[in-house]
């Protein structure tokens, strides 16, 4: 319904709100473009993507910090860990390339592949984190507590694993479930191709943040 | 960095198998027997450079206005790096803690 | 950056109905006073708890009749107990640093300004706004149901140091549920402000009218946009601070606990964990924190001034900008100097005294701004620009005690006296409160259409100024002598000549409470039987003034804004509007 309408981004006009949905007091006025020369809901996603970074972040450097602190830190996986945290990081890498195709599918208008892709994308995120749930529950099985290591290493092992995981993993669902939402809005023509380009955005860093986790909460303490 | 020319779909998988072939290069190199900071130091440079890609082509940064990439980059970048300043003191609690 | 063909269509009518319009509004001008009322209750609540703990340092054996009923534990037969003490001490901070501080110049005034500053219908993401402000709110109710659970609040101060408050019960009363309750506060309203953050940035850089350049944004507007960027990063690092914290607490984990801890006959059963990396986490949030609540007071002095001396600030509006910017980047790179005396490496003392001594660079550039903009100006001694000469004097006053905090040297003699205290109401507190207030009184009759009472207005700031420097520079002095600060009793030897002063600054206090009660009175009064309000009572020359008192449900009643001037331009004793069309002004 919007395609047509979607002007050239760079050319410093931005479409905003041409909403379908008539309003009292509904009427055009002129503004200054914006200096990015994009949606600002992609703007916003942005925005947001950097504060999620630094929230990582601090995780991360909580995690370093404990491991340096901690000499003993044991390094209990094994190659069937590193295994498995490949196939999750290539079922993750591929839901990136799946979502890229929905939002090329969604710049041409085409719903019914749109639909198609996101679906595939949203198949992966949850391979991905049934995956992972597997991995926690053998770990769980084997004794690993938020506060027990049972290789006698540092507890803080267990700690930094399972809340930084943890915390991918939330992204991860939340994700699979706001794509859910994004997929019906866009069959219903209540969304377009700007809100699954920013749900791209934010499933892209999603799994920019794994390329993060994956080596340094496991490659690290591969053994 | 703003480009009018959009890849196709064959060089997007190029650069998925481009970035697969990082994720060995650091599965390799954890057998490696390499000292832990020279393997961290790795990993790290091998993430950042994924993590580049990733945002330039993936989250089309390179197909952005330049002030995307430089109010995104530095911001985050500048919260990553002052950070550091706790590894003095991780360090200190290494060689100075009561417990080993 | 020259104005295109962009379009913005207002996509929402004014609303219907009681819960729409003044509840659940998506509508930025009452999110706006939503937020300032919220500030308002919690500055007066916060002021309350000041009054308790101020009556004990005063007079050491009073019984506080509302105190015993408040808590029965904390004061049996109203007379408080140590940790009581403590707790109050700590929700006193809790509530003042969060909820008023961060909340009103920020969100309060942020959210009703900054959209009509640039000529916007909205905020940018106007239901992320509503849900923001009732986010904050769900976390000042947490905050204050501390009061009413059988523990009570916690008492490890608002910066809630581990391991004390990482260890949970076992460290004290309030150290149960009491934090738990502050921890889920805090981080919700970590959630709600990085929301708000985004809202400010995004809005600021997309939603501006046209004509309205970067450049002719008003100081305000390049204040709150510079702060989004701030909030957005501190609060980013607050978060998972706050996690952790609460997995210390109640997942057995050890993130900030070390081995050995043994608490009232206990070994607790952690080890591995590091305190000093709570407080490096803590602060690298904290210490952008008090330049998240001191940078709109700088934004609303600065948008004051100029239309009180009718003449431009000095330097236009790079110099100004450019050291706001200054000082929220090197707000990051200081925030070890509350750690001098940690027994963090002594090297980083160093490379964080540097800095800190650095940051005083940009600040005293706003200063000289400010100054030498009023050198020889006429002012007119309005409230609002009383309110603003007082906010600069007690950021003066407060910065120079910055000094001797800034290096290890005489920090660690300070550290932990009221000389800190005293520093930090000054720069942090009073300032920004003073700031506030100078925006309430200027926008007042923006807001609600009618105009304050002048006399009262001058009454609560002649009363006021002085009484703050009695309470908190003797502080300073105090501090000096060796007054250790949240200590409940001066009981030391070198400490019990203190008592006295102690007594001066607890009448100084109560009487600057008190005080407090004509502003609020004149608020209420005037919102309801004030004078009529016109369009621009002072004079302003930003868009908020082009409007009626108070706006229209989109800001401008539908007409186009085009902006041609920037936000300080005068023509003799006449305000140039931002929106007065080039020919209009004589003489160019």
């Amino acid at each position: 319904m919007l395609s047509d309408q979607r002007s050239d981004l760079k050319g410093g006009d931005v479409n905003v709100t041409q909403s379908a949905i008539p309003s009292l007091g509904q009427h055009e006025v002129l503004m200054e473009a914006s200096p990015y020369g994009i949606e600002k809901k992609k703007l916003g996603m942005w925005v947001f993507i950097v504060s999620d970074a630094c929230t990582f972040g601090a995780f991360l450097f909580a995690y370093g910090y404990m491991r340096v602190g901690n000499p003993v830190w044991g390094t209990p996986f094994g190659v069937g860990s590193v295994v498995n945290g490949v196939v999750m990081t290539a079922v993750l890498l591929s839901s990136s390339f799946t979502m890229l195709a929905a939002v090329r599918a969604s710049q041409t208008g085409a719903k019914p592949s749109t639909k198609k892709w996101l679906g595939i994308t949203m198949l992966l995120g949850t391979i991905f984190a049934a995956l992972h749930l597997k991995e926690w529950f053998s770990l769980i099985g084997e004794g690993w507590r938020l506060f027990y290591n049972p290789t006698g290493g540092a507890a803080q092992f267990g700690a930094t694993f399972f809340s930084v995981t943890g915390l991918h993993l939330t992204h991860v669902v939340t994700g699979v479930i706001a794509l859910a939402f994004i997929a019906r809005g866009y069959n219903l023509g209540r969304y377009d191709e700007s809100h699954v380009e920013t749900a791209g955005l934010y499933w892209h860093f999603v799994d920019l943040v794994w390329m993060f986790v994956f080596p340094l909460m496991y490659l690290m303490n591969a053994h | 960095m703003s480009s009018n020319r959009e890849l196709t779909m064959s060089s997007y998988v190029g650069i998925g198998v481009g970035l697969m072939v990082i994720v060995g290069i650091e599965v390799v190199l954890t057998y490696q027997h390499l000292e832990p900071r020279t393997l961290l130091f790795s990993l790290l440079s091998l993430a950042c450079l994924e993590a580049f890609v990733a945002v330039l082509y993936l989250m089309h940064v390179k197909y952005e206005r330049p002030i995307l990439f430089w109010t995104i980059f530095p911001a985050t970048l500048f919260v990553l790096t002052f950070l550091c300043y706790l590894w003095p003191d991780a360090f200190r609690m290494a060689s100075m803690r009561l417990l080993k | 950056m020259p104005a295109t063909s962009a379009h913005a269509a207002v996509h929402h009518g004014p609303p219907q109905g009681f819960i729409r319009k003044y509840v659940f509004s998506v509508d930025h001008k009452v999110i706006g006073i939503q937020y300032t009322t919220l500030s308002v209750v919690a500055a007066f609540i916060g002021m309350a708890l000041s009054w308790a703990f101020r009556i004990h340092l005063g007079w050491p054996d009073a019984h506080i009749p509302l105190l015993g009923m408040l808590s029965k534990n904390g004061a049996p037969g109203g007379l408080m107990t140590p940790e009581y003490y403590l707790s109050l001490v700590t929700m006193h901070g809790t509530i003042m640093a969060f909820f008023v501080l961060t909340a009103a110049p920020m969100a309060g005034y942020g959210n009703y300004m900054l959209p009509i500053q640039v000529g916007a219908a909205d905020m940018a993401f106007p239901r992320l706004n509503m849900a923001s402000f009732w986010v904050t709110f769900v976390g000042f109710l947490l905050a204050c149901a501390t009061f009413f659970i059988p523990d009570g609040p916690p008492l490890s101060g608002w910066t809630a140091y581990a391991p004390l408050s990482a260890v949970g019960e076992v460290a004290g009363p309030g150290q149960g549920w009491g934090q738990n309750l502050w921890g889920l506060s805090i981080a919700i309203f970590c959630v709600a402000s990085l929301l708000g953050a985004l809202n400010f940035i995004v809005t600021t850089l997309d939603l501006r009218t046209k004509g309205m350049t970067m450049s002719r944004l008003p100081i305000s507007t390049w204040a709150w946009f510079i702060n989004a960027w701030v909030s957005l990063l501190a609060f980013a690092v607050l978060l998972p601070t706050c996690l952790l914290l609460v997995l210390d607490r109640l997942g057995g984990t050890s993130f900030f606990i070390p081995g050995g801890l043994v608490i009232n006959d206990q070994m607790q059963p952690h080890s591995g964990g590091s305190p000093l990396l709570f407080q490096h986490l803590f602060w690298f949030f904290g210490h952008p924190e008090v330049y998240i609540i001191i940078l709109p007071a700088f934004g609303i002095v600065s948008h004051i001034i100029p239309t009180f001396i009718r003449k431009p600030l000095v330097g236009g509006w790079k110099v100004i900008t450019w050291a706001m910017v200054a000082i929220g980047t090197l707000s990051f790179i200081v925030w070890g100097h509350h750690m001098f005396v940690s027994g963090m490496s002594p090297y980083m003392a160093m490379v964080f005294s540097v800095p800190t001594l650095f940051i005083t660079i940009p600040s005293v550039i706003a200063t000289m701004v400010w100054l030498f903009s009023l050198y020889r100006a006429n002012i007119r001694f309005d409230t609002p620009m009383l309110f603003s000469l007082g906010f600069i004097s007690l950021f003066i006053t407060g910065g120079i005690g910055g000094f001797f905090l800034a290096q290890p040297s005489t920090d660690s003699y300070l550290h932990a006296t009221t000389f800190v205290v005293g520093h930090f109401h000054f720069t942090m507190g009073l300032s920004a409160i003073f700031g506030a207030f100078a925006g309430f009184y200027y926008w007042f009759p923006k807001m609600f259409g009618r105009m304050m009472n002048e006399k009262l207005g001058k009454v609560h700031f002649w009363l006021s100024f002085p009484l703050v420097y009695c309470v908190f520079m003797t502080m300073h002095l105090t501090g000096f002598a060796g007054a250790v600060r949240r200590y409940s009793a001066l009981v030391d030897d070198f400490m019990a000549p203190l008592i006295p002063t102690n007594r001066f600054i607890s009448v100084a206090a109560l009487l600057l409470g008190a005080t407090q009660f004509i502003f609020l009175f004149n608020a209420i009064w005037s919102r309801f039987r004030g004078p009529e309000a016109p369009n621009n009572p002072w004079g302003g020359t930003t868009l908020e003034w082009d409007t009626t008192s108070p706006p229209p449900f989109d800001n401008f009643g539908g007409r186009q804004i085009t902006v041609y001037h920037g936000p300080m331009e005068y023509d003799g004793e006449a305000s140039v509007m931002q929106t007065a069309p080039p020919a209009a002004v004589a003489g160019t």
